[in-house]
C-alpha cells in the first residue's frame, strides 16, 4: 500500500514537472483574442461573463479538472467525457486554446474556503433535515434522483448562486429538469420532466418515472412550468444563520477531481 | 442481336433520365424541378431506396450533382464521392487532410460541386480549387484561392460559368479581404478577381473611414462569398451577395457604408468587372451577411415584365431588385425586426436608434443568424412562390475591442440569448411580386436544410432534428415525413434514374434517397 502510495506521488511529481505552460500567461492582448473566442465558444453553456449557467461557473478559481493552465488546456482540447463539455481540440488552435486559458484566468478569482463563512456540518444536518433537500438531490452519495444531483456542486456554483437558487428555485431551473404538462386532445393530462421534444414528438417522464412519448398530432397544447418543483419557502424555512450553514455546505461538495 | 437491342433500350432510358447539373439547378437558381412522378396524392409512400453513411465525423452540407448513373458528393474535411444511383455504393473517394488550425466559424463544412464536361470542381477547406476527373475522382489541378493562415478558407460551391469556375471564400470573422474569383476550367489558372472591399483608389474607398483607421481598415474587411451566386447568360452577368463587414460587432473601426458588404455585386462574366451593386445593410454590425442565394426571376411589375432578384436577406428584410441596373423594387420585412422601420424609395434603411451592440449588450431583432441565413431557397412558378427557412425572435449583441491577430478570430464579441421566448423558426412562402407571406408554417427553429420545390406541388426540406420533410407547396401543410437520424443541413435534389424519380438528401454525413415503391 505504501509502496503505491509512492508511486502515486512520483507519477504526480512527473506530471508536475511536465506540465505545459501557457505561452500567453498574464498576456493582456492574447487574454482579449481568448474572450472573443469565449464568447463564440463557451459563453453558450458558460455565460458571457463566465458566470456559468448549463456549464460550471468559471469565476471561482477551481475547476472540475484540475487547476493548472495545462489542466484547462486539456479539459477544452479534449472535452470531459460523460458531460456535455466537448472536445475543441479539433476546432479551435492549440495557440486559441492557451489565449483561453489566459482569458479564463482573468475571470477566475480563485475562491477559497475564506469565501465561505457557515458551518458546513451543520449545514449538512440542515440538508438531510430540516431541508429535506436528500429526499431530491444526491450529495455525498447520499439523496433523491427527482432534483438535480449536487455531488460536485461547489465547483460548478458560486456562493451567490446557491443563495439565490433557495430563495427562488425558479429564477433558473438547470435543464432537464423544467416541469412541462402535456395535454392530449382527449384530455388526458400528464405532468413531468420533458425528455426530448422536436418539430413532431415530445417526451415526458411523469413524476413517478414513467416514461411518455407524443405524436404532436395527438396533443392538444404543451405549456412548459416556469415554475420549478422545487418549494419556494426555503426564504423563510431558514434564519440567516441557517441558510449560511447549508450554502456553506453545498460549496463546500467539490466531488473528487477526475484525473485523466 | 437480343443483348444489343437490350443496350440500346437501357440507353434510351439512360438517355431520358433527369439529373441535377449545378448547385441552384438552373442559372438562376431556382431549385424548382419539373419532375412530378412523386406528387401530393402519392407522398404517403414515399420511403428510403438507399442510404451511403459516409461515417465522417461532421455535416455534410452538400447539394450533390446527379449525371450519367452516378451522384457526386462532397463531404467535411475535404472528402468527396461519386455514388451508384442503384444504391448509393461509392465508386471512387477522393480525400485530402485538411492543414490543423484553420479559422473556421462553423466546421469543415463543404456545399458541394461545379461541373464542366468531363470535370469536377470543388473547394477545400484550405482554401484551395481542386478539378478532379469525373471518371476517376483524380486529381487534375489544384489552385490556391487565398491563404488559409491568413483567415481565408473554402466551403462554398462552385459555378460553372462558359469554361469557367467561379467561387468565392469563407473567413469574414478572422479579418480576411472578400472577393469573387473565376478560374479557367483547362488550365487551373485565375481569369478574374473581384474584391469585395474596396481598396484605396478604387471606388468605394471612402466609405471605409479611411481618415481615422490610417486606410488599414479594409485590409481586415471580411465581405466573405460563402454561398453559391447565380447566373443570366442574356446580360451575361454573375450576382453574388456578399457577407458582414469585419470586425463583425465593432463598427467603430471602420466608419461608412463598408462596400461591398452585405451586398449583391453584379459582375461581368467575362472580366469580372463590377456591373452594379445593392447594399442591403450598409455599415453592418450584426453579422447579417447578404449571402442567401440571389435568385432570379422575371416579375410582373404593375403590368411589366421586370427581370428581377429576390433574396430573403438576413436582416430581416425580402428584398425583390432589377437585376438589369440593380434598383429597388420592393423591401417587406417577413421577420420581427427593430433594428429599421422600413426600407427608403433608394433602398436605404430607415435606421431606428439605439440597436448598435454595446459593452453591456443590446437587444435587437433578427437575432445573428439573421431572418433567414445561407440555407438553400427555392422558386417555384407552378405557385409562383419563394420558399425559404426563418428563425424568429431577437438576442443580445455585445461590443468588445481587441487589436487584430492574423488569422485569427476578429469578430469582437458576439450575442447571447435575450430575454422573453427562445428563438423559434418557420418556413415561409413569400409571393416575390409583392413580398407579402403566402404562408407561414411554424417549427421550432428554423429548418436547417435547404428548400426543394417541384412541379408535383412539393416542398421539401429538413430540420436538425434529423426529420426530412415534404409539404405542400399551395398551403404549406406537412404531407410527410421520415425521421433520418441525423441533423439536417443540407437542401435537397431530385432527379430520375431509369425513369423513377427519387428525391435525395444528406442526414449527418450520410446520404438517403428516396423514391416510390
Amino acid at each position: 500500500m505504501l509502496s503505491r502510495v509512492a508511486l502515486l506521488f512520483a507519477l504526480l511529481a512527473i506530471t508536475a514537472t511536465a506540465q505545459p505552460a501557457n505561452p500567453f500567461a498574464a498576456d493582456v492582448q492574447a487574454a482579449g483574442v481568448g474572450k472573443g473566442i469565449f464568447r463564440i465558444y463557451c459563453a453558450p453553456c458558460h455565460g458571457m461573463r463566465g458566470q456559468g449557467g448549463r456549464g460550471p461557473d468559471l469565476t471561482l478559481g477551481v475547476y472540475n479538472s484540475g487547476e493548472h493552465d495545462a489542466d484547462l488546456f486539456h479539459t477544452i482540447s479534449a472535452g470531459v467525457t460523460g458531460t456535455e463539455m466537448e472536445s475543441y481540440g479539433g476546432t479551435l488552435s492549440d495557440e486559441n486554446i492557451w489565449r483561453l486559458v489566459a482569458f479564463i484566468r482573468t475571470i477566475g478569482n480563485a475562491a477559497t474556503p475564506t469565501a465561505i463563512k457557515g458551518d458546513v456540518p451543520h449545514g449538512r444536518e440542515l440538508f438531510r433535515g430540516k431541508g429535506q433537500c436528500s429526499s431530491c438531490h444526491m450529495a455525498e452519495g447520499q439523496g433523491g434522483r427527482s432534483g438535480p444531483n449536487l455531488s460536485r456542486i461547489g465547483r460548478r456554483r458560486s456562493y451567490a448562486y446557491l443563495r439565490a437558487s433557495i430563495v427562488d428555485p425558479s429564477a433558473d431551473i438547470t435543464p432537464g429538469y423544467a416541469t412541462v404538462a402535456v395535454i392530449l386532445r382527449d384530455g388526458k393530462k400528464i405532468t413531468g420532466t420533458e425528455r426530448g421534444v422536436d418539430n413532431f414528438t415530445v417526451q415526458v417522464m411523469d413524476l413517478s418515472g414513467n416514461f411518455h412519448s407524443f405524436d404532436k398530432n395527438n396533443v392538444a397544447s404543451v405549456t412548459h412550468e416556469t415554475k420549478s418543483l422545487m418549494p419556494d419557502n426555503y426564504g423563510r424555512v431558514f434564519t440567516s444563520q441557517e441558510m449560511d450553514d447549508l450554502v456553506s455546505y453545498l460549496s463546500s461538495l467539490r466531488g473528487e477531481i477526475s484525473r485523466r | 442481336m437480343k443483348t444489343s437491342v437490350l443496350l440500346l433500350m437501357m440507353g434510351a432510358v439512360i438517355g431520358q433520365d433527369t439529373g441535377w447539373r449545378t448547385y441552384g439547378l438552373n442559372d438562376a437558381g431556382w431549385r424548382y424541378s419539373e419532375l412530378k412522378q412523386i406528387d401530393t396524392g402519392n407522398i404517403a409512400q414515399l420511403a428510403p431506396k438507399w442510404i451511403f453513411q459516409s461515417g465522417l465525423p461532421g455535416t455534410m452540407e452538400t447539394t450533390p450533382l446527379v449525371e450519367g448513373g452516378l451522384m457526386y458528393v462532397t463531404g467535411p474535411s475535404n472528402h468527396a464521392y461519386a455514388l451508384d444511383l442503384r444504391q448509393g455504393k461509392p465508386i471512387w473517394h477522393y480525400s485530402k487532410t485538411p492543414p490543423k488550425g484553420l479559422g473556421l466559424c462553423c466546421g469543415e463544412v463543404n456545399r458541394g460541386f461545379a461541373t464542366i464536361g468531363d470535370r469536377l470542381f470543388k473547394v477545400s477547406i484550405e482554401d484551395t480549387l481542386i478539378a478532379l476527373d469525373k471518371a476517376s475522382g483524380e486529381l487534375l489541378w489544384e489552385t490556391q484561392i487565398a491563404d488559409h493562415r491568413k483567415g481565408y478558407t473554402g466551403t462554398v460551391a462552385p459555378i460553372a460559368v462558359k469554361n469557367l469556375v467561379v467561387v468565392g471564400t469563407a473567413g469574414a470573422e478572422f479579418g480576411i479581404r472578400g472577393f469573387v474569383d473565376a478560374y479557367d476550367a483547362t488550365t487551373g489558372k485565375r481569369v478574374w478577381r473581384f474584391y469585395t472591399v474596396a481598396g484605396p483608389g478604387e471606388p468605394g474607398a471612402d466609405t471605409w473611414g479611411n481618415k481615422t483607421t490610417a486606410g488599414e481598415a479594409w485590409q481586415r474587411g471580411g465581405g466573405s462569398t460563402w454561398i453559391t451566386g447565380t447566373y443570366d447568360p442574356e446580360l451575361n452577368l454573375i450576382y453574388w451577395g456578399t457577407g458582414n463587414p469585419g470586425p463583425d460587432m465593432n463598427g467603430d473601426l471602420r466608419p461608412g457604408d463598408n462596400l461591398f458588404t452585405c451586398s449583391v455585386v453584379a459582375l461581368d462574366a467575362d472580366t469580372g468587372k463590377l456591373k452594379w451593386h445593392f447594399q442591403f445593410t450598409p455599415h453592418d454590425t450584426h453579422d447579417w451577411d447578404a449571402i442567401s442565394d440571389p435568385v432570379l426571376v422575371d416579375l410582373d411589375v404593375g403590368g411589366r415584365k421586370v427581370k428581377s432578384l429576390i433574396q430573403a436577406n438576413r436582416n430581416g428584410f425580402f428584398y425583390a431588385l432589377d437585376r438589369t441596373n440593380g434598383k429597388m423594387l420592393l423591401a417587406k420585412p417577413y421577420t420581427k425586426v427593430s433594428w429599421a422601420s422600413g426600407i427608403g424609395h433608394d433602398g436605404r434603411p430607415k435606421l431606428i436608434a439605439g440597436q448598435e451592440p454595446s459593452d453591456e449588450g443590446t437587444t435587437s431583432c433578427p437575432s445573428l443568424g439573421g431572418g433567414h441565413n445561407w440555407q438553400a431557397t427555392a422558386y417555384s412558378p407552378q405557385t409562383g412562390l419563394y420558399y425559404f427557412g426563418s428563425t424568429t425572435g431577437c438576442q443580445i449583441y455585445y461590443k468588445t475591442r481587441h487589436d487584430a491577430i492574423e488569422g485569427q478570430w476578429y469578430q469582437l464579441s458576439t450575442v447571447d440569448d435575450a430575454k422573453g421566448p427562445p428563438l423559434s423558426g418557420a418556413v415561409i412562402a413569400i409571393d416575390p411580386k409583392t413580398g407579402d407571406t403566402k404562408w407561414h408554417y411554424e417549427m421550432l427553429s428554423s429548418p436547417s436544410g435547404g428548400m426543394l420545390a417541384t412541379a408535383g406541388g412539393l416542398v421539401f426540406t429538413g430540420d436538425r432534428y434529423g426529420y426530412f420533410i415534404a409539404m405542400d407547396a399551395k398551403t404549406g401543410k406537412v404531407v410527410w415525413k421520415f425521421p433520418a437520424g441525423a441533423g439536417i443541413s443540407a437542401p435537397p435534389i431530385t432527379y430520375t434514374y431509369e425513369g423513377k424519380q427519387y428525391v435525395a438528401v444528406a442526414s449527418g454525413s450520410s446520404i438517403i434517397a428516396f423514391g416510390l415503391p
